[in-house]
C-alpha cells in the first residue's frame, strides 16, 4: 500500500514536470503548443546524446533545457509571432512543427528505440520501504520546479509583467511592458521546460521519435483541468496521476492509460473553467 | 503654467500634425492637428463617438495613423508601439479595462513604474495625493470601489512621473468631491514635474477648471480651439456639445 502511495505521488510529480511548460505557454500566450510532445522528444534525444558523449547523465536535463530554450526562441520568432493575430493558425503551426521535428529525428536517428543512462540507480530506504531513488529524486525536482516557477511569477519583474500580460495585454502594453518580449521568453521557457522534462523522464523510459505523443495528450488534459495556475496544476497532477496509478494497479494498465483522458473529461464537466477557476 | 506661457514660441512636447486614423476602412479622426507644450493641460471635448478615444489610442500607438505625423519632444513617434511610448514618458489612463483586477493595488502601481529601485520612494509620495491607496496596497484591485479604482488609475499615472499624461474621461461616474480631488492632483502633478496633460472629457466644468486650453472634436475633426480661461469658452463649448 505504501508503495502504491509512493507510485501515485511520484507519477503525479512526473506529470507536473511534463505539463508545466505547456501551462506556462498557454497562460501567457493563450496558445496550446501542440509541439510540446516533440520538444519533450527532443529532450529525450538530448539526454541520449549527452550520455552517448560520455558526459554525466546529471547534465542531461540542464543541456536539454538549454537546447529547448534556444529552439523555443527561434520557433517563437519565426513561426509563432507572425501568427499572433491568427490564433487557430498558430495552433495548427505548432502541430505541424511537432510533425516536422518528429520526422527530422527519425531521419537522424531512425525509428529504433534508444536508451539513455540513468544518473542514479537503486533504491532508498524510507522507514523500511525500499523505493526507486530516481523517482523520489524526480519528485524533489518537481517541487523545485514548482517553487522556482512560483518565485519567477510572484517575486520577479518578469513574473509581474507576465501576469499583467496574462490578465490584460493591451493595458500592459500601454504601461510600458514589451509583451512581444514577454511572449518570446515565455515560449523559450516553456520549450526549455518541455525538453528538460523529456530528459528527466528518459531514464524511466526508452527514447523513440514518438515518445512525446502520449505525454502531449496527458499534458493537454492536465492543463485543461487545472487552468493557468501552478497550485491547480499540482492538484490536477495529483488527482489524475493517482487515479492512473490506481486503475493501472487494480484494474488494467491498458485502462489505466486512458484514465487521465476520461477523468479529465468528467472533471471538466464539473469544473468547466478548470480547477483554478472553480465552477 | 498659464495659457499664455503655452504660446507658439514654446516648443511643443507633443505635436499631432494632420493625423487621420480609424479602424479597418473607416476613418474616425480626420486630419487632426494639435500641440501641447511642457506643463500644459489641453482638454479635448466632444460628444460620444466623435473620435476622442481614437485620438488617444492613435497617439499612444494602439491605432495606426493612416496619415499625418506625431512627434514627442521633437522626435517622430508616429509608428511607435504602445510600450515604447510609455517608456518614452507617456502615461496612458484609458477609459475601459483600466486596472489588473487580480493583481494587488501595489502590483498595479509597480507595473506602471519602470524602475523597481525607486518604487518604494514613489509610493510613499502617494501620502500627499491619495493616502487611501497606501492603506489598500495589499488589497486585490478588483475589490476596490469604483472611485478607488479611479484613484488607482490616477496614482499609477502619477507614479510613472511622465512627461505627458493621456487621461481618458477620468471623471466619468465620480462624485463631485472626487472630481475636485482629481483636478487638484492633475494641477499638482503639472506643477511638481512639469507634466503635460491631454485630457479627454465630457465633464465640461471639470475640464475647464484644470485646462489651459480646450479643443472640440466633432466627427473626427477639430472644429474649435481656444484658451480655457476665456469668459466665453463655456458657452461656446455648451453649444458644440449640444449640437
Amino acid at each position: 500500500m505504501a508503495n502504491l502511495a509512493l507510485d501515485m505521488i511520484t507519477t503525479s510529480a512526473i506529470l507536473f514536470v511534463v505539463a508545466s511548460g505547456l501551462m506556462i505557454i498557454l497562460g501567457v500566450m493563450k496558445l496550446i503548443n501542440f509541439a510540446h510532445g516533440a520538444f519533450l522528444t527532443l529532450g529525450g534525444y538530448a539526454a541520449y546524446l549527452t550520455t552517448e558523449a560520455g558526459l554525466s547523465p546529471w547534465l542531461a536535463p540542464l543541456l536539454a533545457g538549454a537546447v529547448g530554450f534556444g529552439v523555443g526562441i527561434v520557433v517563437e520568432r519565426v513561426i509563432v509571432r507572425p501568427l499572433y493575430h491568427r490564433p487557430l493558425d498558430a495552433i495548427l503551426a505548432t502541430w505541424g512543427l511537432g510533425i516536422i521535428i518528429g520526422q527530422l529525428i527519425t531521419i537522424g536517428f531512425g525509428r529504433e528505440v534508444q536508451f539513455a543512462a540513468s544518473p542514479m540507480t537503486g533504491t532508498l530506504d524510507l522507514g523500511g520501504i525500499e523505493y526507486s531513488a530516481y523517482r523520489l529524486t524526480l519528485t524533489a525536482v518537481a517541487l523545485a520546479i514548482g517553487g522556482a516557477l512560483t518565485a519567477l511569477l510572484y517575486l520577479t519583474r518578469f513574473g509581474l509583467n507576465a501576469r499583467a500580460v496574462i490578465m490584460n495585454e493591451t493595458l500592459a502594453r500601454g504601461l510600458g511592458i514589451d509583451s512581444a518580449r514577454v511572449r518570446l521568453l515565455t515560449f523559450g521557457l516553456g520549450a526549455g521546460l518541455a525538453c528538460g522534462a523529456g530528459a528527466l523522464i528518459t531514464p524511466l523510459l526508452s527514447v523513440d521519435p514518438n515518445m512525446g505523443l502520449p505525454w502531449l495528450v496527458n499534458s493537454f488534459m492536465l492543463v485543461l483541468v487545472s487552468g493557468v495556475s501552478i497550485p491547480s496544476l499540482a492538484l490536477a497532477s495529483l488527482i489524475l496521476g493517482s487515479a492512473q496509478v490506481a486503475v493501472s494497479s487494480y484494474i488494467s494498465p491498458i485502462i489505466g492509460g486512458l484514465t487521465i483522458v476520461v477523468l479529465a473529461a468528467v472533471l471538466l464537466r464539473l469544473y468547466p473553467k478548470g480547477l483554478g477557476r472553480g465552477t | 503654467m498659464s495659457a499664455a506661457a503655452a504660446d507658439a514660441a514654446t516648443p511643443a512636447l507633443l505635436s499631432v500634425e494632420a493625423v487621420s486614423a480609424g479602424y479597418g476602412g473607416a476613418t474616425v479622426i480626420d486630419g487632426v492637428s494639435l500641440a501641447i507644450s511642457q506643463g500644459e493641460i489641453l482638454t479635448v471635448l466632444g460628444k460620444n463617438g466623435m473620435g476622442k478615444t481614437t485620438l488617444m489610442k492613435t497617439i499612444m500607438g494602439f491605432v495606426k495613423a493612416q496619415a499625418g505625423r506625431i512627434t514627442l519632444a521633437g522626435e517622430e513617434v508616429t509608428r511607435r508601439p504602445p510600450h515604447a511610448m510609455a517608456r518614452a514618458g507617456v502615461a496612458y489612463a484609458p477609459q475601459e479595462f483600466t486596472i489588473f483586477q487580480d493583481l494587488t493595488v501595489e502590483e498595479n502601481l509597480r507595473v506602471g513604474v519602470p524602475d523597481d529601485r525607486t518604487f518604494a520612494e514613489r509610493v510613499d509620495s502617494l501620502a500627499d495625493v491619495f493616502p487611501r491607496m497606501l492603506e489598500r496596497l495589499k488589497q486585490r484591485a478588483g475589490t476596490l470601489s469604483g472611485g478607488e479604482q479611479k484613484m488607482l488609475i490616477m496614482s499609477r499615472a502619477v507614479l510613472a512621473q511622465p512627461r505627458l499624461m493621456l487621461i481618458d474621461e477620468i471623471s466619468e461616474g465620480l462624485q463631485p468631491t472626487m472630481i475636485d480631488r482629481m483636478a487638484e492632483v492633475l494641477r499638482a502633478t503639472r506643477e511638481r514635474n512639469g507634466t503635460a496633460v491631454l485630457l479627454v472629457e465630457q465633464h465640461l466644468s471639470f475640464a475647464l477648471s484644470v485646462a489651459d486650453r480646450f479643443a472640440v472634436l466633432k466627427l473626427g475633426q477639430i472644429v474649435e480651439q481656444g484658451p480655457a480661461g476665456d469668459p466665453g469658452a463655456a458657452s461656446v463649448l455648451v453649444h458644440h456639445l449640444k449640437v
